[in-house]
């Protein structure tokens, strides 16, 4: 029993950091009805920056989300409003064909910069850990899991207290609407770009601490992201953010029941198996 | 799809094209009489594994519209069967072939089956998680596969063909001619798909499937047709790619990489036509040689672009030889801006736009 519970707590606090991820993703699906593909690569563009920002300057990785964020916000703009925002009427495979350029483009980048090297960033606390009845609850995990979910909350506070969280609700629910609204819907599209790779970056400066930083990193959780985002459905942020849990509950428990290398195939298969039967995915209304 | 490729504006006799294609595969039947050189047979052979996976791609991906990012796992399936058997059952490779195509044929219908209910993004979703269930399954069958370290081919057994035999895998002769007769007969696949009923129904499907669904085009039976015949091709480049480096492991046999690379053949020469992936294959085959024998690197230094011994031609020389994904990276973007037609989609609305001048201008 406590074998279990040790594995969904790990699970979990996993699952905080994908529903981050996943959260970025389905943003910018919901403004564009685009499929980022390189979005794991903005995940390990946060992991290198944190790394930097640690070894060369000593900040903590948790702190340096307040620098990763404002920076990867700017660079995914920077994105939508060049590359982008030319594919917004093109075939969804152009568009992802598109994504899946910028991705190798963004990890070749990172392995001519950095070298293919794998880096770790040890931090004081990166091995430590402390017991909760019974259950060991990993430090840098917690770190990263409360990290998660403040930024969680003030997205939510954002995107429904705000004007503009609320313009760009609107624009993910009907564009064309939104656009005769007076909804700066262009404008939007940038904004929730920014959001959708802040986030992801930000994850990956959670994850620095704990995970080996090299130019291919990113891939995997792509793919996961994908996941996380059909399972809760496409273009809702609150099914990333319950996908992200329970995915990250069924991969921890799948390493320990199943087998730890067959753990991402467990996850696949659910997710071919969502695909088929709940295709709207948990929360989403999306057709397929 | 707004302009429609030349084959369905007007019905052309298959004679013409089937000349040029033996005509081309002749004249390169010839070559390795001629020439010697290993490097250049390595890259005719390179050339033509990537026109047999390109086109193979293309018959489902190009003229079905099924963009499928997870061939990967069709080349791997083929890649590996061959070389298991090969090394652990001692069957010689043109005989475990059959096997492997059998058995990619029966994944492609397992994998359309449940894959072509699906559309757009979540369709290419499906097919990149399947190519990875198929990779950590390649991983974790360790008595089967050797897991991660991969699969040494020692030595292939001696072929006779027509009471030649064939002893030397070394040489580049004998991938060469079977390089050069898969990718003929891919070619000639596609040219007569592109004439026959299959090829309607399979561009029917991708302008506009439940048009094509009402119809009444079975919409799942002709992409599984299509995606059957393009499973054994890749099957077939992926047996004969693992026999020519003499490897295979998990990565670069059944990575995402191998299934972007696929795609990328055929959008950058032009999907939905014969000639477009064997284009594409030769502009990045030649583009990635070109980076890995550091060409580029000499160019910009002859050109007086870069100083040679300064930091960034230094810099240059040692790294853009690693740097082919990235300039993949770089192409896709670029073809998917600048001319979402390929080459060949660019060059033919070049050729049309200059031939209606030229009516306008004559009397």
């Amino acid at each position: 029993m406590s074998l279990f519970l040790q594995s969904l707590l790990s699970g979990v606090l996993m699952g905080a950091v994908y529903a981050l991820i996943g959260i970025g993703l389905t943003i910018i699906f919901g403004v564009m009805r685009i499929i980022n593909f390189a979005h794991g690569e903005l995940v390990m563009l946060g992991m290198y920056l944190a790394y930097f920002l640690f070894t060369l300057a000593g900040v903590d990785p948790f702190l340096s989300v307040l620098v990763v964020y404002p920076a990867v916000w700017c660079f995914g703009a920077l994105l939508q409003k060049t590359v982008i925002n030319r594919v917004l009427n093109a075939l969804p495979q152009n568009q992802i064909l598109l994504t899946i350029g910028i991705g190798l483009i963004l990890s070749n980048t990172a392995m001519l910069l950095f070298t293919s090297d794998y880096r770790i960033l040890t931090t004081s606390y990166s091995s430590s850990s402390f017991h909760l009845g019974g259950v060991s609850v990993s430090v840098p995990l917690l770190g990263s899991f409360l990290v998660t979910a403040a930024v969680t909350a003030i997205l939510y506070w954002f995107l429904i207290k705000t004007d503009m969280g609320q313009a760009i609700r609107a624009t993910a629910q009907d564009r064309d609407a939104a656009q005769l609204m007076g909804i700066n819907v262009r404008w939007m599209s940038v904004v929730a770009t920014g959001i959708g790779a802040g986030l992801a970056a930000v994850a990956g400066a959670l994850l620095a601490p704990t995970y080996y930083i090299f130019p291919q990193v990113g891939q995997p959780f792509t793919l996961k992201a994908f996941v996380v985002v059909v399972l809760g459905g496409m273009g809702s942020v609150m099914g990333a953010t319950v996908g992200g849990i329970v995915i990250g509950a069924t991969e921890s428990l799948a390493a320990v029941y199943v087998s730890s290398g067959l753990k991402d195939m467990v996850v696949y298969v659910l997710f071919l198996l969502i695909l088929l039967f709940k295709p709207a995915g948990l929360f989403g209304k999306s057709r397929v | 799809m707004t302009t429609p490729p030349p084959s369905s504006s007007r019905r052309r006799s298959p004679l013409a094209p089937v000349a040029a294609v033996l005509a081309a595969g002749a004249a390169l039947g010839l070559v390795p009489a001629f020439v010697s050189s290993p490097y250049a047979l390595h890259l005719m052979v390179l050339f033509f594994l990537s026109v047999i996976m390109g086109s193979a791609w293309n018959l489902i991906g190009g003229y079905g519209g099924q963009y499928s990012v997870g061939h990967a796992a069709y080349f791997g399936v083929g890649a590996y069967t061959v070389v298991v058997l090969l090394q652990f059952r001692q069957v010689a490779p043109w005989w475990g072939l059959v096997p492997a195509l059998a058995l990619a044929m029966a994944l492609a219908l397992v994998i359309g089956s449940i894959t072509f209910r699906l559309r757009g993004p979540y369709f290419v979703l499906a097919s990149i998680a399947v190519a990875e269930i198929v990779r950590l399954a390649a991983l974790n069958w360790k008595d089967l596969t050797n897991g991660a370290e991969g699969i040494l081919v020692s030595d292939i057994p001696p072929l006779v063909v027509g009471g030649k035999v064939i002893t030397n895998f070394v040489s580049k002769v004998p991938f060469y001619y079977s390089g050069l007769a898969l990718a003929l007969a891919v070619v000639l696949v596609t040219v007569w798909v592109e004439r026959s009923k299959l090829g309607y129904y399979l561009q029917a499907i991708r302008e506009d499937q439940d048009a094509a669904n009402s119809l009444g085009i079975p919409l799942t039976r002709y992409k599984n047709v299509a995606l059957v015949l393009s499973a054994s091709f890749t099957a077939w480049a992926g047996a004969l790619y693992a026999l020519y480096v003499g490897f295979i492991d998990p990565a670069t046999g059944i990575g995402l990489d191998i299934s972007v690379q696929i795609v990328l053949t055929a959008i950058i020469g032009g999907i939905g036509t014969v000639g477009g992936p064997v284009v594409g294959a030769a502009v990045l085959v030649a583009l990635s040689e070109a980076l890995r024998a550091n060409l580029v690197t000499d160019l910009l230094v002859k050109g007086g672009l870069v100083r040679e011994t300064s930091k960034v031609g230094l810099f240059l020389r040692e790294n853009l030889a690693h740097a082919h994904m990235l300039i993949y990276g770089l192409l896709v973007a670029l073809v998917i801006l600048f001319m979402p037609e390929g080459v060949v989609g660019a060059l033919g609305a070049f050729a049309r736009r200059r031939r209606q001048r030229l009516a306008r201008e004559a009397p």
